[in-house]
């Protein structure tokens, strides 16, 4: 990644987003003293171009273009040992989950990554069956991906052991998950919900 | 024939590691007059100085010898313990064989052996010690105070309020030093001058406490307890006794547009002055420099508006000289200033900040005056080049401070704590604005100080940028600053309206030149040294002058507070004694072999050396000696290694003990 140059003032610090973020994320971003503790326990730092702590600082700089432009926050998996961990109690998990929600609300600037692209077709399987249809997942996620080929080889062994099915089959109770995914939807709208 | 006991000490395993002190023992016991000898683990301990009191009436010892440490460190202690023991301090020596052995050496073979020599050479020496008896001197139970900061001002509050006499003496035209330039203080917020100004009040009512603006110290003798220090009255030129403090002499004053100093020169003021209208003594001072009377003998509109007849334009400095016991040396600081200094100056100012001539680039003292309600713009935040409100306000920390390049090395230890605070100050003045601070480390150790640094970040919206500025330049009317955020690892630039630089704490201007007339030392960058860093904070190696605030190093206000108090507890302690006790290691002449010639005198550091006149019985002149006042003399030896005719010696190292140290080697 090509490091730009700051160019900091009361415009280029986009503190309104940072605001969202703490609300979505019921935290501060103002309290993290770069310590560097979340960094130091992250079990997925090293697939991060922005590690966790440096993702609290541009927030605290209102420099949120650059950390959605990347894929620190997909790599994230939520283990939450950053917020068990934080001396100052900064929720780093609950930020980062803020920062999924908003970059999924701007249809995500961050084109590199398919995290995004494979949640997204997790969920609407869930809504279509009731259950999850990897078959569906896998073959959706491949084209849409534009990686045809991509694990293609794994399918014969999982179908072997039983862990993949060649066809769906649908949840009895499929109308009680429409109603949870329809009042999620609606909350959504509210601003209730991430 | 002499009883000397030896004892030789572990000091942990600080000297048994190195030094097999069983053996060293055993050898010493060997030595002629040795009656006693051993080794103890911790001599200095309770039971070992109870043993040393043991042996000496057990074994009815003549003179003892402690091998342990440096006598610097517990000669006190061990002489102390010979004199419960019975005998008289001066007849114990110390055998150095941890600093000067122990901790030196590796091969314990060697060592040893050194140990033993150098125990064997003291107790040659102190088989030559005499019976030496403590000297008295009378103390003068008045005290001075050198500085009316808030430091001086407490130290003589403090020993005023005990019932001694105090003489406050400052060189500007009032007291109140830096504190009373401040706008607010960390980190409660309340107002300096609010908490400065009854103080300073309290010292210009005190009946103990006589005080002395404009003035300076012009020389200093004698010594603890008997102090004669000469006070220079710098001229006024206004009668201090006649003054009302009307202040009429200063409005109708044609010179309207002097830069005052204590405005850090953007407010303006008058050539006859107060510095602030809160001053003490509320009377004013003509700047000789700036008035037209003094530059063209015309005007003199002040005295001529003066009701009481109080100016007085041929006023003349004036000497004064004072008896004092004790002094307390409280000079305070001075800010360093980014501008480019002389050539050959340890000190090197900031090139790449533009050597202080960018208008809108200013110091945390500048900002002070800016942000205080009695200061030049009234408590609003202006900036100096067009008196805008700046929107966009950049802090920069560590300006010379841990800067070895600039020459500083120290940590100034304030300016973490004044700019969070300058920070908060700007925000609740400039609703719309942002501040920003670029720092290296945020230093906040001290009662509720990290709070309060956490509070200016988390709730008064300050960015704080942790990395260093490179360069600031104009452009237009913005100074862009270019800087680094080292937790992104970006480069980072801001175009600010103004810079806040957060310059080092240095000593007063000619801290040196008081230093070396009160005959005290100081650090290369001339802060003034105290006796021991840790257990002696506040009392200079000469005896009866203690320190109080930042002419030691950076403090801030409590700490400043707390060390006047401890110099005035000082102060008091040495004052609970009328006549104070002195070691008697002084220098003696034998006035048969003295000449006369003085050359002692010429040498001595103290001024001890006086003349005597010899006469017989008809009274008849004989000869001129010289006569060392052993109240006044140091102990240094100096006049002893100079006597062309060897007639001076210095008591407990005359030449007889140290030749027998050499023969025993």
């Amino acid at each position: 990644m090509k490091k730009k140059k700051m160019v900091i003032s009361q415009e280029t610090m986009d503190l309104d987003f940072v605001r969202k973020v703490e609300i979505l994320s019921d935290t501060s971003v103002r309290r993290c003293f770069q310590c560097g503790k979340c960094s130091a326990g992250c079990p997925m730092a090293t697939f991060m171009e922005h590690p966790p702590n440096r993702v609290v600082r541009l927030l605290q700089l209102g420099q949120w273009r650059r950390i959605l432009e990347g894929r620190s926050i997909w790599y994230c998996a939520s283990c939450e040992t950053c917020s068990t961990r934080c001396p100052n109690k900064v929720h780093l998990a609950s930020i980062m989950d803020a920062l999924r929600k908003l970059s999924w609300d701007a249809h995500g600037p961050s084109k590199e990554s398919y995290v995004q692209l494979a949640n997204k077709l997790f969920l609407q399987n869930i809504r279509t069956y009731g259950r999850q249809y990897e078959m569906r997942l896998a073959a959706v996620f491949n084209v849409k991906s534009g990686q045809f080929l991509k694990d293609l080889m794994l399918g014969p062994k999982l179908l072997a052991k039983g862990k993949l099915k060649m066809f769906h089959s649908k949840n009895k109770n499929l109308s009680e998950i429409e109603k949870i995914f329809s009042r999620i939807e609606k909350m959504r709208k509210k601003g209730e919900a991430l | 024939m002499s009883r000397i006991g030896v004892f030789i000490c572990h000091c942990g395993e600080n000297i048994s590691r190195t030094v097999d002190v069983e053996r060293v023992a055993a050898e010493v016991a060997k030595l002629p007059g040795v009656a006693f000898s051993t080794d103890y683990k911790y001599m200095c301990s309770d039971p070992g100085q109870n043993l040393l009191k043991k042996t000496i009436q057990d074994h009815k010892l003549t003179h003892v010898v402690v091998a342990a440490c440096s006598p610097r460190m517990h000669e006190k202690t061990f002489r102390k313990a010979v004199e419960a023991g019975g005998l008289n301090p001066f007849l114990c020596e110390m055998a150095n064989i941890r600093e000067h052995c122990s901790w030196v050496h590796e091969d314990m073979e060697e060592a040893t052996l050194k140990a033993i020599d150098i125990v064997g050479m003291m107790v040659e020496r102190v088989k030559k010690n005499r019976v030496l008896p403590a000297i008295t001197v009378p103390v003068t139970k008045r005290a001075l105070v050198i500085g009316g900061g808030i430091a001086g001002i407490q130290a003589a509050l403090d020993i005023a309020d005990c019932g001694h006499e105090v003489i406050l003496v400052e060189r500007e035209p009032s007291i109140g030093g830096h504190m009373a330039q401040l706008s607010e203080t960390f980190p409660t917020l309340d107002c300096s001058q609010c908490i400065m100004t009854p103080k300073m009040v309290d010292v210009a009512n005190h009946p103990k406490i006589t005080l002395h603006t404009f003035s300076e110290i012009e020389l200093v003798e004698g010594y603890i307890g008997n102090f004669q220090v000469t006070i220079k009255k710098k001229a006024r030129s206004v009668n201090e006794d006649k003054c009302t403090g009307c202040g009429v002499c200063m409005t109708k004053c044609p010179q309207k547009k002097i830069p005052n100093k204590f405005d850090q020169n953007i407010g303006l003021r008058t050539a006859i002055y107060v510095p602030f209208p809160q001053a003490v003594p509320n009377t004013p001072v003509i700047d000789r420099e700036n008035c037209t009377w003094f530059k063209t003998g015309k005007c003199g509109v002040c005295q001529k508006v003066c009701g009481p007849g109080a100016v007085d334009f041929e006023q003349e400095d004036r000497l004064i000289v004072e008896a004092v016991g004790a002094i307390v040396v409280s000079t305070g600081f001075d800010l360093y200033s980014i501008a480019e200094k002389p050539k050959g100056s340890p000190i090197k100012g900031y090139g790449e900040f533009g050597h202080g001539k960018i208008p809108d680039v200013i110091d945390g003292m500048t900002f002070e005056r800016l942000a205080s309600a009695s200061g030049p713009t009234g408590g609003k935040i202006l900036r100096p080049s067009d008196g805008m409100e700046p929107k966009q306000i950049v802090f920069i920390q560590c300006i010379g401070s841990r800067a070895r390049e600039k020459g500083i090395s120290y940590c100034s230890k304030v300016c973490c704590m004044y700019t969070a605070k300058h920070t908060m100050l700007y925000h609740h003045k400039v609703h719309d604005g942002q501040a920003y601070v670029f720092f290296m480390d945020a230093r906040t150790p001290g009662k509720s100080y990290d709070e309060f640094w956490r509070r200016s970040i988390e709730e008064e919206e300050a960015v704080y940028i942790r990395g260093m500025v490179s360069r600031l330049y104009q452009k237009g009317d913005k100074v862009v600053v270019m800087g680094s955020d080292i937790a992104v690892g970006v480069q980072v630039e801001i175009e600010a309206d103004m810079v806040v630089l957060a310059t080092a704490v240095m000593p007063q201007k000619g801290a040196d030149l008081l230093a070396q007339k009160l005959g005290i030392s100081y650090d290369k960058y001339h802060f003034y040294s105290e006796a021991h860093a840790k257990l002696r904070p506040v009392e200079c190696a000469t005896a009866g002058i203690y320190l109080a605030g930042a002419c030691q190093g950076p403090k801030d206000i409590p700490e400043t507070v707390s060390q006047a108090s401890a110099a005035a507890a000082k102060v008091m302690t040495l004052f609970s004694k009328d006549k104070l006790e002195r070691e008697p290691i002084v220098a003696r002449v034998r006035e048969v072999g003295c000449v006369g010639c003085f050359a002692c005198k010429k040498v001595c550091a103290y001024g001890a050396v006086e003349e005597k006149e010899i006469r017989d019985r008809q009274g008849n002149l004989i000869k001129v000696v010289a006569y060392v006042n052993p109240g006044v003399c140091g102990g240094c030896g100096t006049c002893q290694a100079t006597c062309p005719s060897k007639s001076v010696e210095l008591d407990g190292y005359t030449d007889e003990q140290i030749v027998a140290m050499i023969e025993a080697l």
